[in-house]
Parts: C-alpha cells; structure tokens; sequence
C-alpha cells in the first residue's frame, strides 16, 4: 500500500499529473478504489487537492503534458465555485465537462493555471458557503450566491476582497462588459466587495387571457382593472369554458408572480423620497406594504376573493403547482406569471392545448393605475454576486479569469457553444440547433452556472437579448413569447438601491416577508365588514415585528444620502 | 468487592465502553465548544474563537422576540397533542397486529404499515393538499356532494391541528410499531394458554399479558419522548403547515430556520438551540425521577 | 360460546381495521407508482391518482440507462452496510456494561452519553472535526459521526436487562468471562431487537443526504438520497428559473422521472424489513431460559 498513481484531467484532457499521497487520504480513497474510471480519477484528485489544502498531508505535483509544457509544478490553481444540481448529463460530471475543458484550454493552460471547481448544492449555497467561509479554509478563490443578505453579511464582516483596484489593473474587459450600473450594486460604502453579473433580460411579469373565452362571449380584451373586473364576472356567471361551475375567473397563488402585478398596479405615484424611505426590501425583494394604495391592493383581492372570482385555496399554493394545474385542465380566465414560464415545452400552454385544442391563452397587460400606465416590478440589473474571500491568495488571478471571460467571444462561446454544431446565427441572434445530437446539446447544460459573469444570453442591446430567448421557445408561441417579453418591460418599477445595506432588513427581512405572506392571506379571505379591523391590526403587527426599524433605518439612509 | 477483585471480574466491561466512550468524545463533545457562539457576535470571518463576546445579550434578545414566544408556545402544543394521539397509535397498531391470527396478512401489513415512514415530506404535503385542500379536496370533494360546508382542514387553524395530527399518525405509526413488535417476541405464549383456562376474555388478555411485557419498552420511550418536548422538527410542521395557520405551525425549528440560518444569525439560532438542550435535559431527568419511583424504571 | 362469538367479533373488527389502515399506507405509495408511468399532460392537469394514466415506461428506462443513478445506488448500499455493521457493533459494546447496575461509574457515563442527546456544537465546529480528521470527501465522513445514538443505545440496553439475571448467572458459573456470555447468551437472545436497531439505523443511513451536502464533493460519493433530493429541489427552483436567467429551462425535469427515481431509491431498502423479519420469532428467549 504505497503511493500510487492517478490521472489528473481538472479541465485539460491532455494533462497528466501524478500525485503522490498520504496513507490517510488511501484508506480514505480506498473503498472506491476500485471504480477507477477516469472520471473517477479526476474527483479523486480533487478532493486530494482540497484535503491538501484543507491541513497537513503533501501533495506534490509533477506534470508530464503531451502537447503543452505549462502544467508544471509552477502552475497555480485557481479554484472557483460552480453550482451542482444534480442534472450532469451521461459523460460528464459536474467539475469535469465541455465547459470545464474550454476554460481550463482556453484560459488555464496559456496562462500556466489550473481550473479547479468546487462544486456547491445549489439548494444548499448559502449554507455551504457560510461554513466554507467560517471554517477558514478550503474556500474557493471565486465564490458567487443570489442572496444579497449573505453578500453584504460577508461584506461587512469584513470576509471579502475589495476588488476596486484590482478591477483597474487587471480587468479592463470584465469592468467595461458589466458597466458603472451594474459595479454600483456590489459597492459598499466606496469598496467593490462583489461583482454583480450583469442581467440581460429586466421584465419579471406578465399577464395572460383566455382569448377564446372572450370571442366565445363576445368581449373584448379587458385595457383596464375596472374593465378586467367585469370580464371576471362574466367569466364567473357565463362559464364559457363549460366548466360546470368550477371556473377560476383568476388565477392566484401565495407566490409573487401572481400578486405583485396586481398589487403594485394599485400603489399610486410616489415621490423619490417616498420610494426610498417608504418601500421595504424583504430577502432582495421590495415590498410596498407601507405605501399609499397597497390598501386599496388588498380591498379589491377581498373584494374578488369573497365573490368567488379568484382561486379559493390560493394561501396554499406556495410553488404555484395547484394554479398550473388549473390553467392547463383549463378552469383559469386570467393569471399572471413570469413572463416566459407559460411557453416552455410540455410548458402550461402546451398542456392546455394538449387537453383542449381550442384554447387560446393571449399574453396582455391589464393592471392600470391611475395615471393610465400599467406599472410592475422588473429586476435589478444584476444576476449573482461573485465574490473573492480575503482569504484566497489568488486574487488577481481571479479577475483575470473573470476579465477573460467578459473579453473577446469567449462568453458568447461559452453561453452559445460551437456555430454550426451548437446554434446558427440568425440576424446575429443564435438560433439553437435542435436537431443537434444530445452530445452536443449536453455541452452547455450548466453555462448559466460557469459564465457566470452574466444573467443570461448577452448580444449588445435588449431587444436581441429577448430574441435570444424568443428563439428558444417551440416555434409556434415564438409570437406570442415575444409579447409576454415586451409587456414584462413596459412601465417597469426599478428596485431601490442604498449605497449601504439597511441592517434591520438584514436581521427581520426573513421573517416579515412571512408576516407579509400572512397579511395577503388574511386581508384576502377576511369577510368584508372586518377588513378595515384586520389591516389595521395586521399593520400594527406588521411594524412591531420589525417594520419599523426598516423604516426608520430606511429614512435615515436616505437624509444621509441626500447630504 | 475490593478494587482489585472488582476490577479483576469487570475489566472487559471497561474495554467494552472505551471505544463508545472514545466516539462520545471525539465527535459529540468535541465540537462541542460551538455552544459559545451563543455568547459571542458570531463573525463568520473571525471564527468561534475571534468573535466578540456579548454575554447574555443574545439570550435577553432571543426571549424578548415576540416570535419565540409564540414558536415555544406552539412546539409545546404540538407536541403535547402528539403526546396524546401519536405516542399511543403505534402501540395499539401494535396489539392489534400481534393479535392478528392470519400470518401472511400479518407480515404483509407489517411491511405496508411502515411505507408512509419513507416518503418524503415533500411529496407528503402534495399529498395532504389533494386530499384536505377546501376546494378540490378529496374529502372535500365527498363532504360537500352530500351537501354540506366544506371543511377548511388546512386553513382553519384547529381544523388545521387536527390534520397535523392525523398526518403525523399515518407516517410515523406503522415505522413505531416495529419496536413494540420486537418487545412482544419475548411474551411467552403459554400464558395465554393458561389464561385462555382461566376463561379469560381478549381484552382481559391483552391488559394482564401483552401490556404488561411491554411496559419497560412504553416506559423507556415515554420517557424520551418528555425529553423532546421541546424539540420539534422541522418538516412536518412546516410542509403541512401554511400562511393560513402559521399562529399554530410556526414552531421553534422553523423559528431557527427563518431567524439563524435563512438571515445567517448563527448567535441566534445557538442560543435557541442551548435554551431547547438545558429545558430537554430537565424534562428527561425529570420524567427519568418519576419513573423510578413510580414505575421501577430508570433509564440512568 | 358467547366468548367465542365475542372472540370472533374483536377479530373481525380488528382485521377490518387494520385493512382501512394498511390501504391509506399503501395509496400514497400507488400515487407515486401511477405517477411514475403517467404522461407529463395528464400529471401536469392533475389528472393522475393511483391509476396511471397514458401508460410510459419512458421514466424508468430514463433512471436504469443513467450510470450515475447504478453506481449511487451501489455505493448506498456499500455505505448502508459498512455504517449499519459498525453502529451496531458499537451499540453492543456500549449497551452491555452499561446495562449492569453494579457497574461502577456507570450512571457517569449514562449521564456523558444522554447529555449529547440534547447539547451539540452546531454545523461549524462539526464541519471543522470532519475536516480536521482529514475525512471530507470520503465515506468515513458519513459514517464515524454517527456511530452510535443515545436513543437506540437507551433502547438497547433496556432490552439487555430484561435478559433474565439467571440465565447470565448460570453462564457465569460455568466460568464464562463477560465477553462469552455476551456472544453466547445475550446477543441470541436479543435478536429480535438487534434487527430492529439495524432495521432503524439503515434506514436512518439510507434517507439520511444533509451530511453528505456538507461533506461529499465527489459525484461518485453521492448516496441516492442525495441525488433524489437534487431532482427534487431542481423542480422547486422553477421560481427560480427567471431569477437565474432562464438558463436552467432544461433543467427541468419531468415529474414522471422524479417519481420513478423516489420508486428506485425506495425499493430497495423497503424490502430490508421483510427480510428482517425472519428474526421477530416468539419466544426466543423463553425457551432459552426453559433450557
């Protein structure tokens, strides 16, 4: 039982390096010693790697590289986060692909690098961060999550690299790719903790109407709420879907994409000052409990609910399953969702079709506020926030990887993969190519997790980027994803952005999002004499549990930004 | 007995404990300096050891929260009522099954009984949706086609504990009677011979013979059941429960889970985690003190 | 002859009852078999119960043909195995002395053990030992941790002293040391509960993921459970989807597979009770003592 010899394939299929190792990290290895495939070999190593690394044992590394003569002992590994789903498709493992191999060819091995990702749960991120982070080692150089709360927790802890001059030196490409608006949100106080990627697409919601209801009963498309009330009521007393009295007039569910359109549409128009100090941000999303209209929100959902003309059990419907079985049986006049979420294959709308051929469902944009304008959230420009620990002694080489990225078509390669195998270009829009074989379709089954630089497909301006999307879509409901998509960026309310993270949000964000949940339930189901009791007091509630610290932090931020 | 005799007859015991002993220390207790975070700022980049310590100022935090009250309030509830309803089930199922005459029925329900134990939480609370959902619920469905008022099961929030309950019931008692099962092999069956001499009747049969051999087993986990009163788990009470009824299902674990870890408060959820250990340790020493003077029992 | 008709009666009502309940065990159970072979369309409109509908095979050859999904579930078992083999050794050797009332120190020690049942240092410093160990990314880190538990040993050695003292007696007489009359006499005689603690401590190891989510970098490690719960929650992120850029569409996996995969990790261990069985023999004991 001494050393023995494996094959080392982190990225380039050309490389070999032998490792030598402890008794401790064999007997370790030792059950699954047998299996020794080389994909195998490949996880083997790295977790030698990162036992190396984690304390104690020597690992010495000696390279003998058939084609280039950089994988020596020189070679520095940089290690970055990827997220594992579980979904690797045949042949490749989550830290061992197509899109591995191209980074470590294309950027390692001509920079004397080697790639190594550490792969991460994505339903576990924060969590295995936190303890990555806590336990002081083992921590990637590159580590990213979606949740701002852990970002600027990290940030003020004082864990994170601060990256502006790095930035300067080293990344030209990566900083002009992301631009000053997206840098702003990692920003704290002056210092870039984080790299925010840039988001190509900003519409969140649209809403969508049974359009063979309306010609079955003669109506028109509905241009306001007052308007979309009555078809409600004539869906509701007419049942043009022959539904036998089950009908759905709308669709609803405890989930945002169903509420924040309606509710948002009531809020009236603010100032500047009432955006900032008024809204409250709860776990990166901002909420308009506080402003003037979200009452009015409340009383006509009351008002729908305690008619009969919304979904009954929506305070149960969490993950929206209950509201998609509805659509697609085709009980639901009206609902709304993620823009694009109706379209996908074997999508809602395909199944409504599938159980009734005559189903029209039309993308439309109804919730009008006072000024006439159909006013929605959209997000932040920005997608996950990439961060380098103070830890990571790798640093530069970090944004250089990053910068790498953003410069030349090494995204656009890396998000769309090979022209002609992978995709054709089309009015310099990459059309996929679905007839590929599912090797070569498999090839970028995780890029939205390695180009992490960016928030989906990125072509130079917003239409091309939604047309990437369009393309994407079965054929025939390319039209109509093209509408969802234009209406999901019309009249759009931008999320408010401090220069400082609100602290109070930080620490009750979690569980007032909760109580908000809770608020919508109840002001919805309560009978209509006690609604005014019942916001009054869910308010109070509301405020005592933490809404106002948010509010008072908030209008302290925004005089100290003002000054 | 002096030392050396004792030791002479009882070394092996000694050599039988040092490897239990060993894990119990190296894996439980050594991490267990972890419960100081409770009295520190946890800083996730200075670690345990370079946090700042805060005293007591977390605990006077953690119990002046309006949620902790009611999260505490709710655990005990709960878990009172599943003291009464599903701490019983699986020793009944249990009686009725050694009871059983026809064998192969026996071992196939046995098999059965305990499947529900194996399904995820997750695909549990689709289930209870389709079957208590007001609307479209399977039980719904049957209530209000023979004309009445649908039940609220899941949104009202005592219909809601019943629910909770029954759920509870039909995953964990099936898995719960395989202990009790492995109690009653020790029964003699000439017993019952006897008894049936006696002319004594089932019921008298199962309250004199069958309960009585189980008593030490019901005892040992009675007692372990009052020292988990305060502690709750984290799936059932959330998959089950909904915004609707959350002045009941919000518990301490989804307390902990929403306050310490969804906002990274690790001082926070150590120091929930330290109050639910001290006030576990009081109960089961407490409930271990009764059960030696009323029972003959100990687990200690 | 009344007694005999009451007899019957209890058996009756008894056998009904426990028909109801072994039919609401075994629906959700069908629900997830009709889900597994049913067409995306009908599952999707809620169509399915426990009746499959528009009949497919597809999700199953789908999970036989996928590598990975063969190799977890070889490594389960292996680890399932290796961890239930060990904790019990363990077990055994902590609840025999430990089971002696004249034990001197023994309320000590049942007191260092019982307090771990409550008081732990949290996920950090848990993580830190593991590491510190040099066990991460290895099987050892799913299997030392969770060696013995208090709750079973508590268990165990309450079945221990109900061994009748004459019996150990007997033993002793006859010049056997401890460690015979453990092998000899107490370890047959308590089969019936052996079974069960392994039957729980299988079972525990087998659905048991979160540790792996914290000490298992390597896909080859991957136990089933954990694979199951990446489907899973890999359909829970559709919320996600345009929050991550729509570029994880295809990673949507149809419910079908999802339900087909919990059939394939749950089989297997399902059958570990009937198999356990064998071992749940009346009277063991007695006639032991009879003896």
């Amino acid at each position: 039982m001494d050393a023995f010899t494996r094959t080392h394939r982190t990225g380039s299929t050309k490389q070999h390096i032998k490792g030598v190792v402890s008794m401790v990290q064999k007997l370790k290895q030792a059950s699954s010693k047998k299996k020794a495939s080389a994909a195998l070999a490949l996880t083997v190593a790295t977790s030698m790697v990162l036992a190396a690394c984690g304390g104690g044992s020597s690992n010495t590394e000696s390279g003998t590289n058939a084609s280039t003569d950089s994988g020596s002992s020189k070679a520095t590994t940089l290690k970055v986060e990827v997220f594992d789903r579980g979904n690797s498709p045949k042949g490749s493992t989550i830290t061992n692909n197509y899109l591995t191999n191209f980074v470590q060819d294309n950027f390692g091995t001509p920079n004397n690098i080697n790639m190594e990702f550490v792969p991460v749960p994505r339903s576990e991120e924060t969590n295995k961060l936190n303890v990555l982070m806590a336990s002081g080692s083992d921590v990637p150089d590159i580590v990213f999550t979606y949740d701002s709360g852990t970002f600027y927790r990290y940030a003020q802890q004082g864990g994170l690299t601060d990256l502006t001059e790095l930035l300067d030196q080293y990344g030209p490409n990566l900083k002009q790719f992301l631009t000053d608006e997206t840098l702003a949100y990692g920003q704290l106080e002056g210092k870039q903790y984080g790299l925010p990627a840039k988001r190509s697409h900003l519409g969140k919601y649209s809403s969508f109407i049974r359009q063979d209801w309306l010609d079955k009963l003669g109506l028109p498309v509905p241009q306001t709420t007052d308007e979309l009330y009555t078809t409600l009521k004539a869906f509701k007393e007419q049942d043009p879907g022959q539904t036998g009295g089950k009908v759905i007039p709308l669709g609803m569910s405890i989930a945002p994409a169903q509420y924040e359109p309606l509710i948002w549409s009531f809020i009236k128009p603010m100032t500047e000052e009432e955006s900032y100090t008024l809204t409250q941000q709860l776990s990166s999303r901002d909420y308009p409990i506080l402003l003037p209209g979200f009452k009015d929100a409340m009383s006509f959902m009351n008002k729908l609910y305690n008619e009969g003309l919304m979904s009954p059990d929506f305070s149960l419907d969490k993950d929206k399953t209950k509201l998609s079985e509805n659509v697609t049986k085709g009980l639901v006049g009206f609902f709304s969702e993620d823009d694009m979420n109706p379209y996908y294959p074997d999508g809602m709308y395909a199944t409504l079709q599938k159980n009734n051929a005559n189903a029209v469902l039309s993308a439309v944009d109804v919730y009008t506020n006072e000024e006439g304008k159909h006013p929605k959230p959209e997000y932040s420009p920005i997608g996950m926030y990439i961060m380098i620990p103070k830890a990571s002694k790798h640093a530069a080489e970090a944004i250089k990887y990053l910068d790498w990225m953003a410069s030349g078509d090494n995204l656009f390669q890396m998000q769309n993969g090979v022209e002609g195998e992978n995709y054709t270009l089309v009015n310099d829009v990459p059309v996929v190519n679905a007839d590929a074989a599912d090797e070569i379709k498999n090839r970028l089954y995780n890029q939205g997790d390695m180009a992490i630089i960016s928030n989906g497909k990125q072509l130079g301006d917003a239409d091309k980027n939604v047309e990437a999307y369009v393309v994407g879509m079965p054929e025939k409901y390319q039209e109509d994803t093209r509408k969802a998509l234009t209406i999901s960026r019309t009249d759009t309310i931008k999320p408010i952005l401090f220069d400082k993270p609100i602290e109070a949000q930080a620490k009750y964000g979690t569980s007032l999002l909760d109580k908000f949940n809770e608020i919508i339930v109840k002001l919805t189901m309560v009978k209509p004499d006690q609604f005014d009791s019942t916001y009054d007091q869910m308010i109070k509630e509301y405020l005592a549990n933490g809404g106002q610290a948010i509010l008072d932090e908030r209008t302290a931020a925004y005089k100290a930004m003002k000054q | 007995m002096n030392a050396i005799l004792y030791f002479k007859r009882y070394w092996q015991m000694y050599a039988l404990l040092f490897l239990p002993v060993l894990y119990f220390a190296i894996f439980k207790y050594g991490p267990m300096y972890g419960i100081i975070i409770a009295f520190k700022d946890f800083n996730f980049f200075q670690g345990i050891n370079g946090s700042e310590w805060i005293g007591l100022d977390a605990f006077r935090e953690v119990f002046a929260m309006p949620d902790f009250t009611k999260t505490l309030r709710n655990t005990l509830m709960l878990n009172l009522l599943d003291l009464m309803v599903s701490f019983p089930a699986p020793l009944i199922l249990a009686v009725m099954l050694y009871e059983l005459k026809i064998t192969w029925f026996k071992k196939i329900s046995q098999t059965i009984l305990y499947i529900p134990h194996f399904i995820s939480w997750v695909i549990i609370g689709g289930i209870v949706y389709q079957v208590f959902g007001t609307q479209s619920g399977m039980i719904n469905n049957i209530v209000t086609s023979m004309g009445f008022d649908a039940i609220p099961f899941l949104t009202d929030k005592n219909d809601w504990l019943f629910t909770y309950l029954i759920v509870g019931v039909w995953q964990s008692a099936g898995w719960g009677t395989i202990i009790y099962l492995a109690a009653l092999t020790g029964i003699n069956r000439e017993l019952f011979e006897a008894a049936d001499v006696d002319g004594a009747g089932r019921f008298r049969k199962i309250w004199s013979i069958t309960l009585p051999s189980l008593k030490p087993t019901i005892v040992t986990l009675l007692i372990i059941s009052l020292g988990n009163m305060i502690a709750i788990g984290f799936e059932r009470p959330y998959i089950i429960g909904n915004t609707s009824v959350r002045d009941y299902s919000d518990v301490l674990s989804t307390f902990v889970y929403r306050v310490g870890i969804e906002s990274g408060q690790y001082t926070i959820a150590t120091v929930v985690g330290l109050f639910q250990a001290v006030v576990g340790l009081v109960f089961v020493l407490g409930a271990n003190y009764a059960s030696k003077k009323l029972a003959d029992q100990s687990i200690l | 002859m009344k007694d005999r008709h009451a007899g019957r009666m209890f058996d009756a009502v008894n056998l009904i009852a426990l028909l109801v309940f072994v039919l609401l065990c075994l629906a959700p159970f069908l629900h997830i078999i009709a889900i597994s072979l049913s067409s995306a369309r009908s599952i999707m409109s809620g169509e399915v119960s426990i009746i499959p509908i528009e009949i497919n095979w597809s999700a199953y050859s789908q999970v036989i043909s996928d590598s990975s999904m063969i190799r977890s579930l070889g490594f389960t078992i292996m680890l399932t195995v290796l961890f239930t083999v060990m904790c019990i050794l363990m077990t055994i050797a902590a609840a025999y002395p430990l089971s002696k009332p004249a034990l001197r120190g023994r309320k000590a020690v049942m007191f260092f053990i019982i307090i771990t049942m409550f008081f732990s240092g949290g996920i950090i410093p848990e993580y830190i030992l593991v590491r510190n160990l040099h066990l991460l990314d290895s099987i050892w880190a799913l299997v030392l941790p969770g060696l013995i538990s208090p709750f079973y040993l508590i268990i165990l050695i309450s079945f221990f002293q109900n061994v009748p003292d004459s019996l150990e007696e007997s033993a002793q007489i006859d010049g056997s040391s401890f460690f015979r009359t453990l092998i000899s006499i107490i370890i047959p005689l308590s089969l019936p509960v052996l079974a069960t603690l392994s039957l729980f401590y299988a079972v525990g190891r087998w659905n048991g993921f979160t540790d792996t989510l914290m000490y298992i970098t390597s896909p080859e490690l991957y136990p089933l459970q954990l694979k199951l719960y990446q489907l899973v929650q890999n359909n829970m992120v559709s919320q996600l989807m345009s929050l991550e850029g729509a570029s994880g569409q295809h990673l949507l996996q149809p419910e079908s597979l999802k339900a087909a995969s919990v059939i394939f990790a749950t089989v297997p261990i399902l059958i570990v009770y009937p198999w356990l069985q064998r071992y749940f023999v009346s009277g063991v004991m007695l006639g032991a003592v009879k003896g």
